[in-house]
């Protein structure tokens, strides 16, 4: 097992690896830019370095920093947890040739991942299913011509080099197609540099379902079930639950089958997530991301592992303790976002947190790097703080988070607990019918209302 | 508390011990006045006893006190000071360009804009710590082979 763990993130996740390292008795390193000089996770760690100055890539992105950072603590492992560096390949490279294990994916599995046509093209060859699309860039309008033909209307035009919902553009009629590929393709030169364009059959009204997986070096995988993240603004998640409201037992059966040997012959290590639009019935890859993920912990409530441990484990090489039948789905688990926003227009409320209580009793978790007088610096994302409970069913999880909501007291800044609070209030969502356009359409009804 | 007893004694005065006493009795001075040396003579016999101070934790390990404030960065050193030259980078420092060269500068020396004062080697480059402006070094703050963080006090130009 690792000696020192170097954690290369802050907020939240920071605090959360620390906390798991911890457990484990291992001893801690956080690296901080100077306007996180005072932030929790630095506190928390055994040691902690400064790295640089307030903007990321000078400093949570700079990668010679990180690594110099941890031959001077004599680090043995680092930790990127999610955003920053946790999918960059040429950093999990660097990490690995400069002595310390990186606690990921191999830089190889990140790169194949990244690279959305590619990751695609193997989750087709692993049999799992995927949005009908061309397989490749299409270069000639012949191509594209048959290519539509196969797909069908309405379908999406997507550049290679796009991503983040950039980057695309909707036909639905076959005459539209042409003159639609040609502008999309001077488009995606002028903006990404590359005038690769692919096909994709338009899912409209998909749920997103995303299924946790977890996988030794020795080939041993079982998959921890799915979350449902549907509820989305401007494809930023907003709320999480497991299980999916959408799904019986027999399809999550399915699903988890096929992406554990998915999974197993990838020959992945770590935890990862495969994400797919559900629609009808139907499951359809989307992508698959190489790192811990924000909702992790719903995953962690409903199945008592705890992810960023086993994570940990698994890159120093301890085998998976667990096989596929070992692991039991119990009860509800839902994830709250709480961002410094206004509630309303969702600007950014940086600030002194000048009131702090947070909600406890049963089944309530918070994953937060707040605390009484902080000050959340205007540098870096406005997720400040996950409220995670778990009950038995969907309605007693529903009443529990509500509970929950209402005791936690943020004050000074503005927070998007009023916005959580609301949608718990509403019908729709109570029953669980929403799709991923749902929570967008909610915002603009109780906006309409507010004002 | 590290109390080094280095016993400056006069060789040629055999059969001379060390007198333990009177180095007890500086060290408590040591104490009493919160110096670092104290030397006496007596005749041929010379006593020093000196104490190097309480090492200042390189890292930040421990949360710092609400009061102190908005602090740039962590450091032993004030980086508000007006002639703080302060690190760019994380790494291990060094005064020389290489073991057992003369240091880039001592104290006192006047340096040009743009000249050399230290190395820090971070992923096994390199990298030159050139003055920020001219003046002249009233107090090198970093030592050899020592880790530094981004914004640590180097030296002290003035």
């Amino acid at each position: 097992m690792f000696d020192k763990v170097l954690i290369a993130n802050r907020g939240e996740i920071a605090v959360r690896i620390n906390r798991a390292c911890r457990e484990l008795g291992i001893k801690t390193v956080a690296v901080h830019s100077t306007a996180d000089a005072e932030a929790m996770h630095a506190r928390l760690a055994d040691e902690s370095v400064c790295i640089g100055p307030p903007p990321p890539r000078e400093s949570y992105l700079d990668i010679p920093a990180i690594i110099a950072a941890g031959e001077i603590t004599n680090a043995d492992a680092i930790h990127p947890g999610y955003g920053f560096l946790s999918e960059n390949a040429d950093f999990a490279s660097i990490v690995e040739e400069h002595g310390f294990a990186f606690i990921g994916p191999s830089p190889a599995h990140i790169t194949l991942m990244g690279d959305k046509i590619r990751a695609k093209q193997t989750a087709r060859e692993l049999g799992l299913p995927v949005v009908p699309g061309s397989d490749s860039a299409l270069e000639s309008d012949e191509s594209v011509a048959a290519a539509s033909a196969k797909i069908g209307y309405p379908l999406l035009i997507k550049a290679v080099a796009g991503g983040g919902g950039r980057g695309i553009k909707r036909v639905d009629r076959r005459e539209d197609l042409l003159p639609a590929v040609a502008t999309a393709r001077a488009e995606a030169g002028a903006a990404f540099g590359s005038d690769g364009l692919y096909l994709e059959k338009l899912v409209a009204a998909a749920r997103h379902i995303e299924i946790q997986v977890l996988a030794d070096r020795f080939g041993r995988a079982v998959h921890l079930g799915e979350r449902d993240c549907s509820l989305q603004r401007r494809h930023q998640k907003v709320l999480e639950e497991a299980p999916s409201p959408a799904l019986n037992a027999e399809q999550r059966e399915e699903i988890g089958r096929r992406v554990q040997a998915a999974t197993t012959e990838l020959g992945y290590r770590g935890v990862g997530t495969f994400e797919f639009l559900y629609e009808d019935g139907a499951f359809y890859f989307i992508e698959m991301n190489t790192r811990l993920q924000v909702e992790h912990p719903v995953t962690e409530m409903i199945t008592g592992i705890d992810l960023v441990r086993e994570q940990i484990r698994i890159a120093a090489g301890v085998p998976l303790a667990l096989s596929q039948e070992d692991v039991r789905l119990d009860g509800h688990a839902i994830e709250c976002r709480i961002a410094a926003e206004d509630p309303q227009t969702f600007r950014p409320s940086p600030g002194v947190v000048s009131g702090y209580h947070t909600p406890g009793g049963p089944g309530v978790r918070v994953d937060s790097a707040l605390y009484d007088g902080y000050r959340i610096p205007p540098y870096y994302d406005s997720l400040i703080s996950k409220v995670i409970v778990h009950a038995g069913s969907r309605n007693e999880c529903l009443m529990r988070l509500r509970r929950a909501l209402e005791e936690y007291l943020i004050q000074g800044v503005s927070t998007t607990v009023p916005l959580h609070l609301r949608l718990l209030a509403d019908a729709e969502f109570a029953n669980g019918a929403y799709d991923n356009r749902w929570f967008e359409r909610f915002v603009a009804r109780v906006g309409a209302g507010a004002s | 508390m590290a109390v080094k007893l280095p016993l400056e004694r006069d060789r040629e005065e055999p059969g001379q011990a060390a007198d333990f006493d009177l180095i007890r009795e500086l060290a408590a001075l040591l104490e009493e006045t919160g110096l670092t040396e104290i030397e006496i003579g007596e005749g041929a016999r010379r006593v020093r006893v000196a104490k190097s101070p309480a090492p200042a934790p390189r890292l930040a390990p421990v949360p710092r006190e609400a009061e102190e404030g908005d602090r740039p960065a962590a450091g032993p050193a004030d980086a508000s000071h007006p002639g703080a030259v302060t690190s760019p980078m994380v790494g291990v420092v060094y005064v020389a360009p290489e073991p057992g060269a003369k240091p880039f500068i001592s104290v006192g020396d006047e340096v040009r804009k743009g000249e050399t004062l230290f190395v820090v080697e971070a992923m096994k480059t390199i990298n030159p710590i050139r003055a920020p402006r001219p003046g002249r070094v009233t107090r090198i703050v970093a030592e050899n082979g020592a880790p530094v963080e981004y914004g640590e006090v180097l030296l002290i130009l003035e």
